[in-house]
């Protein structure tokens, strides 16, 4: 989870009250968030483009400026360092992404402390610009199908709203973008696109084109047409544009929203804007535009930006676009609050508190909802557009629940009786424990992941065919589950070979085999291992120690030769079932596998499947005999 | 007084008391016993009063091997008092080649000769003089006991002396340290009894056999009581010795398990290898989650897939309330939910899959359901991270379950841990709804730890199961919990096992 920092002034001037420092903190995790506390952060700012950086504890300027990618870290006077600023640094809260940003996660906190409650109401003005989506963004070789624009009037801007600005669309990204697959945001100024004068009835649209189409990206050092550049060129060798060239793999056009009287581009979703139309200090309209995956998810996204921005500064205004494709037109933003529905009675239930029509409506109103009417046992609530996390009435519960404070929620228990039942597997394992704590042995615990290196290969072993195989193991050293204890047990030695002996150590643990009955292909075996390193360890003591082991499970111990290559032949044996079936194996290790581990003292090793309810398993993490 | 005597002393005692004042060796030969016996029996006497000893000191000559090339023709000062003798005179550089002396040993004659008056010197010019000559004529100590300590024999300072050799002549030429000599100065031990003691000799002493281990033979015959039991010096180190012992984790995971039992969970168990069916999808993550990215999660290539549950319209309900939130009233994740994805086998990224199948198996009446086992996920390794952690889930299926049950029960649990002191803040995860993050308080490290998450499974996990009440339901990291009661650093400490740390880690804390 991304942490960012909060500047605490420009989050304080907007709550509308006094409050402490530690008083804030406590509102914010009484709001969810996951706060680490107050901090200082240096600043540096890009001298071509003006973008703000924060610098946490000694971190250094980036090598390239997050906005424009100008080269930062080696060039003098590129980066300037500005005052540090005071921030609340918290991790990003990604389920309420319209607190991202100072001004909006004041808008939440005010209903909190009661400073101002209810619906944030945001008008939008009728569109002046109308955009075309060709069909081509829906093709399945070209697919960016969704978008939705806005454009913002009365913009007056300086460098930390740039920066509030930025680090919002870049944190929409994360969060319900997933890193600008579903959805991309793009911010412009409205007032660099040139002639905006209408052809057949369009000013903008939202295209593709081949990746041989050239336009001066973001970032470039130099205009038209020095500065052009193909979409497979800033794909290959723009920063942006190696970062996520991962999303435009395999099309063969690539989206591109650009006017229609000049073709001026304005940007190619979702990689990189235009350089001529990018956001400057002097910028006082901007036209935005979101796109993705779908129609849901774009317009959320626009609705929480929008939204956030006009928080920013009241003075903001808002107007629609009409987007027109084969489907018809439709205007965005839409920030029409969706209605659900909320019973009181149902509501305290589930909560676990008391809960009148008149409480409940007081508690929705604190965090921000509006409320359409209500009767005498539910609330018909209007549900701001900027939340992105309301998909069912429950949600509005959890809100209720927070407003409440969960400090105020009584501690109760479920008042039904029931009886607690261990699963036999892990009684039978307690019995297991208690007879190798009995014989005076450690108990360790090994990683059930594995690979075949230090598996089958260190016992001499072909690999075995039951084993489970991870697709995407993340090292070469796991691989694969266990089938058998006996390695980690001889790996233990190694690990604690320089420690005095004898050493005897045992595992309760489960092994993993494939199985074409069980649901999912696989299925575990509980067993134990034994092993015991000393001067003196022998056979007669491995046969002893099986001997006691099998004793407590009151059978007599019934075994057969054993040939393994990690086993000295004829001092090791398969401990055997009643019905002949092998259950288990042990015996003295052979010097081989000792002196390839490097260990200079004698081992000896013993595995059994342990009996659940009384039945065994058959023993198969080794193969038969040769 | 009563005193009881080890035979030892008894021995010594006696023979004290027939011989009078005697050196410790002697009476060690006179009662065959070791020196050491005899010494520490002479001490303990002496401490009760018994026995009066005395030190008396002496030194003990022996040869050199350097004294031993000497022998022959005496030491270098007495050849050159005899090539002087027969020349008259000498220069100093001429010295080595009329005496077949090296340079070194020339040197170290000059003083001797010189300070015994023998030569007298002016400037390289040596000259016998009569004191001298008369010496040759006499014994010259030094080279008498040369002579006779030639075969390796030691002898006092005393014996020399009583067979006309002088040491101290000898010390006088040459200083204490003479490099064909070895002197070393000792002590003589006397012992004699006082008055105390010889009475008690004279009443007569009864002496007790002293065993150091009380044996069969002794219990069998009685003997035991004629007996003493050796004391032993109770403050000498033994062979440290250890019980067999669980391992930490294993303790952790015990106490959590009786936790719940005690609460009246019945315990579930699945395999690590799991559907995305059972981990993901039937808890209402969408499929394009990043927790079900390849990055995060363990996918298994053996065995691919498992197929979807065998209920057809279960799985159509959980797809349905993925797509459109299906009869559940919610809106869904509006997206085309794809069966093949859910089919994908994984190892399971939390045990809340086994609490889910337990719950979808038997979803009415009021259960509680815990599951305590491994879960995986993709993390390379290091202090902190390892791809296995050990996480316990528990559900509770009630119509009378709310969120204040759920804080009430992970109070109870967490207190029953030994943390009295907790609190929760709002959480956010895919498949509970309202959400909340446990933080408790630990005393030593006067901070707060994030401890697990919990929650009321949404209605659209639990509605496509056919169950109706509210799901209460927590999951909780073992690893965090042991690491902070054992105060370990390194989560690798927890599983690449050091015996050594597993063998000092006491049993109760």
């Amino acid at each position: 989870m991304p942490v960012i920092g909060i500047p605490v002034e420009e989050l304080r001037s907007r709550l509308g009250r006094e409050i402490d420092n530690d008083a804030l903190l406590t509102l914010l995790g009484n709001i969810g968030c996951d706060v680490d506390g107050y901090a200082q952060l240096r600043r540096a700012q890009c001298a071509r483009c003006g973008f703000v950086m924060e610098l946490a504890g000694k971190e250094e300027v980036p090598p390239r400026c997050d906005r424009c990618s100008t080269e930062l870290r080696d060039v003098a006077g590129a980066a300037r360092e500005l005052s540090p600023i005071d921030v609340i640094r918290m991790e990003l809260l990604a389920v309420r992404p319209d607190l991202f940003d100072p001004a909006g996660l004041a808008r939440g906190l005010r209903g909190l402390l009661s400073v101002e409650t209810g619906l944030a109401r945001y008008e939008v003005g009728p569109p002046q610009l109308r955009l075309r989506v060709d069909p081509s963004v829906r093709r399945e070789s070209s697919l960016r199908p969704a978008i939705a624009c806005a454009v913002l009037e009365n913009v007056t801007l300086d460098d930390d709203r740039i920066k509030i600005v930025m680090k919002l669309q870049e944190n929409l990204h994360w969060a319900i973008g997933r890193d600008r697959k579903h959805a991309s945001i793009g911010v412009y100024d409205l007032d660099s696109l040139g002639s905006l004068d209408p052809v057949e009835g369009f000013h903008l649209e939202y295209t593709t084109e081949p990746p041989d189409f050239r336009f001066v990206p973001l970032g470039a050092t130099a205009p038209a047409p020095a500065g052009l550049q193909s979409g497979h060129e800033i794909l290959e060798t723009h920063p942006k544009g190696m970062a996520y060239a991962h999303l435009l793999a395999g099309f063969d056009r690539y989206p591109i929203l650009r006017t229609t009287a000049e073709r001026r581009v304005l940007s190619m979703p979702p990689i990189i804007n235009s350089e001529e139309t990018k956001v400057h200090l002097g910028s006082r309209r901007f036209f935005i535009d979101v796109t993705g995956s779908g129609p849901r998810i774009v317009q959320r996204t626009l609705s929480i930006l929008v939204t956030s921005l006009l928080e920013m500064d009241r003075a903001i205004t808002a107007r629609a676009v009409e987007l027109v494709d084969e489907g018809g037109a439709r205007q965005t933003p839409d920030l029409t609050p969706q209605r659900a529905v909320i019973d009181a009675e149902r509501a305290g239930r589930l909560i676990g508190i008391p809960l009148d029509v008149p409480t409940l409506e007081s508690l929705l109103l604190r965090m921000r909802h509006g409320v359409e009417k209500h009767d005498g046992t539910t609330v018909t609530v209007l549900v701001p557009a900027y939340r992105n996390d309301i998909l069912h009435e429950r949600d509005l519960m959890e809100d209720v629940a927070i407003a409440h404070g969960y400090d105020n929620i009584p501690r109760t228990l479920v008042p039904t009786l029931t009886v607690g039942r261990e699963h036999p597997r892990e009684l039978a394992s307690e019995a297991a424990r208690e007879v190798l704590l009995g014989l005076g042995a450690h108990e360790i615990l090994n990683l059930v992941l594995t690979a075949p290196e230090s598996s089958d290969e260190l016992l001499g072993l072909p690999a075995h065919p039951a084993t489970v195989l991870l697709d995407n193991p993340i090292t070469s050293e796991q691989t694969q589950l266990r089938t058998g204890l006996l390695p980690g047990l001889l790996q233990t030695f190694a690990r604690n070979r320089h420690h005095p002996l004898p050493q005897r150590i045992f595992e309760v643990g489960d092994v993993t085999y494939l199985d074409a009955t069980a649901e999912t292909g696989a299925r575990e075996v509980r067993h134990l291992g034994l092993g015991v390193i000393a001067p003196h360890a022998g056979f007669a003591e491995a046969r002893a120690l099986a001997e006691a082991v099998v004793r407590e499970w009151g059978m007599s111990l019934a075994l057969r030769a054993c040939e393994q290559p990690f086993l000295l032949s004829g001092r090791s044996a398969w401990i055997l079932a009643p019905d002949g079936r092998r259950i288990g194996v042990f015996g003295e290790v052979h010097p081989e596998t000792l002196t390839r581990l490097g260990l200079q003292n004698p081992a000896i090793v013993l595995e059994l499947v342990v009996p659940v309810r009384g039945e065994l398993e058959s023993y198969r993490a080794l193969p038969l005999d040769r | 007084m009563s005193i009881e005597l080890t035979p030892e002393q008894a021995r010594l005692l006696a023979e004290l008391a027939n011989g009078g004042e005697a050196r410790i060796p002697d009476l060690a030969a006179r009662l065959s016993l070791d020196q050491a016996q005899v010494a520490a029996a002479a001490t303990l006497l002496a401490q009760a009063g018994l026995v009066t000893l005395r030190e008396e000191p002496y030194s003990e000559w022996s040869i050199t091997d350097v004294g031993r090339g000497f022998v022959e023709a005496g030491p270098p000062e007495w050849r050159v008092l005899h090539l002087l003798a027969e020349r008259g005179s000498a220069t100093l550089g001429d010295l080595p080649a009329l005496t077949g002396l090296d340079v070194k040993d020339v040197g170290q004659s000059i003083r001797p000769v010189t300070a015994l008056g023998w030569v007298e010197k002016s400037g390289t010019d040596l000259q016998v003089t009569p004191a001298g000559r008369a010496a040759i004529s006499a014994v010259y100590p030094p080279l008498a006991a040369l002579e006779r300590l030639a075969d390796g024999e030691r002898l006092t300072g005393t014996a020399l002396q009583a067979e006309g050799i002088d040491p101290g002549a000898i010390i006088a030429i040459y200083g204490p340290k003479s490099r064909y000599f070895d002197i070393r100065e000792k002590v003589h031990r006397y012992a004699a009894l006082t008055e105390a003691g010889r009475s008690l000799a004279q009443s007569g002493v009864q002496a007790r056999r002293e065993v150091t281990q009380l044996t069969p033979e002794l219990l069998a015959s009685g003997e035991w009581r004629e007996v003493r039991f050796k004391p032993y010096d109770i403050s000498l180190a033994t062979e440290p010795r250890h019980p067999g012992k669980r391992h930490p984790l294993q303790l952790v995971i015990d106490r959590v398990r009786r936790a719940f039992l005690e609460m009246g969970f019945e315990e579930a168990s699945s395999s690590w290898v799991e559907s995305s069916f059972w981990d993901f999808d039937a808890l209402f993550q969408p499929q394009d989650h990043p927790a079900r990215e390849m990055q995060d999660t363990f996918y298994v290539s053996r065995p691919e897939r498992t197929p979807l549950p065998a209920d057809a319209e279960l799985v159509a309900r959980v797809r349905a309330a993925h797509e459109d939130g299906g009869g559940t009233g919610s809106a869904g994740w509006q997206y085309r939910w794809d069966p093949r994805k859910a089919e994908k086998n994984i190892l399971r990224t939390h045990t809340t899959a086994t609490t889910i199948r337990a719950l979808a198996a038997e979803p009415t009446g009021a259960r509680k359901v815990f599951c305590l086992g491994k879960v995986f996920r993709r993390e390379a390794i290091d202090y902190k991270h390892l791809p296995i952690f050990i996480q316990v889930d528990g559900i509770i299926l009630d119509e009378r379950a709310s969120f204040s049950s759920l804080l009430g029960t992970l109070g109870a649990f967490y207190e029953r841990m030994g943390f009295s002191k907790y609190y929760f803040r709002p959480g956010f995860f895919p498949y509970t709804e309202p959400s909340v993050e446990v933080y408790i308080w630990h005393e030593e490290k006067q901070d707060w730890f994030e401890m697990g998450g919990a929650g009321i499974f949404r209605p659209e996990v639990t509605e496509p199961l056919g169950c109706t009440s509210p799901v209460l339901a927590w999951g909780l990291g073992i690893d965090r919990l042991a690491m902070l009661l054992y105060d370990l650093k390194d989560i690798r400490d927890l599983y690449l096992a050091d015996t050594e740390w597993l063998k000092g880690v006491p049993r109760c804390r």
